[in-house]
């Protein structure tokens, strides 16, 4: 587990120990990663963080078409061998979004419960800072880019 | 059986004494697929702990050679939790007190999970 924010480790420690999830992303809207568990390669990170929130953009908008005013809370992709859990969660420090890859040993019921503790337990420890931005923003690709060069190196 | 079925069925379930709340999980997902239960009983973190419970026990027994669980019977301090096996991958799940007819909830789900079949 790699993570920029030292006090988001032992919420997501917890977590990943909780839901036997296998991967798990947490970033802000904006693109910046805040931590990765599982992840071995930048460009895998880059791209999951990427389509991540190109996922929570688009089903957004889907929930302003269908006059759902507090949107979705989480998008799930189940595989035949592994799923994808995808939620937008408030913080302190804006909306973050975390992605979470989950196979047999778990599953949506148990990611969706311990990951509803986790969110809490970031909003209670987060400093608060920065102001909420837009999915997708400007500067996503340059705040992403920045991100995974901190937490693997230069690229 | 239909979702009123089973909505009739888990209501005589949580009917006996002591039982505050009875659901039907589907152990792949650790979703509730039907519930009848008190306001105050999570039921979804219900499902999620249970139906990872039961995947646990299935494993164990599998790594035993031996057949699958049709049963889990968790006793606490102030209650128990009753899983009975129906048409895979659905378990009937009970939440009691420790006061509750346990012995009659036990043949209750037999007779629900059996009409899952």
């Amino acid at each position: 587990m790699r993570v920029l924010e030292p006090w988001v480790a032992d919420p997501l420690a917890e977590f990943l120990r909780e839901s036997s999830a296998r991967l798990a992303l947490v970033m802000t809207s904006s693109g910046q990663v805040i931590a990765q568990h599982g992840f071995t390669r930048s460009l895998d990170v880059m791209s999951a963080a990427a389509l991540g929130a190109g996922i929570l953009a688009t089903t957004g908008e889907l929930a302003k078409i269908l006059e759902a005013p507090n949107g979705f809370g989480a998008v799930v992709h189940q595989g035949e061998r592994q799923g994808v859990w995808l939620a937008g969660f408030d913080t302190p420090r804006g909306r973050w979004i975390a992605l979470v890859v989950f196979g047999h040993e778990s599953s949506i019921g148990l990611v969706r419960l311990f990951f509803a503790r986790f969110a809490e337990q970031i909003s209670a420890a987060a400093p608060p800072l920065a102001p909420v931005r837009d999915v997708l923003a400007e500067g996503f690709e340059r705040e992403l880019d920045l991100s995974l060069r901190a937490l693997f190196g230069s690229r | 059986m239909s979702m009123d079925q089973w909505q009739a069925a888990l209501r005589d379930v949580t009917g006996i004494t002591g039982v505050i709340g009875a659901l039907l999980v589907s152990v792949d997902d650790g979703l509730v697929i039907v519930e009848t239960a008190m306001e105050d009983l999570a039921t979804a973190d219900v499902a999620a702990l249970s139906a990872a419970l039961v995947n646990r026990a299935i494993r164990c027994t599998n790594a035993m050679a031996g057949p699958a669980p049709q049963t889990l019977y968790l006793v606490g301090e102030r209650g128990a939790l009753l899983a009975v096996a129906g048409r895979a991958p659905l378990w009937l799940v009970a939440v009691a007190r420790s006061d509750a007819e346990l012995g009659r909830l036990r043949l209750s789900m037999r007779d629900f999970a059996d009409e899952l079949q």
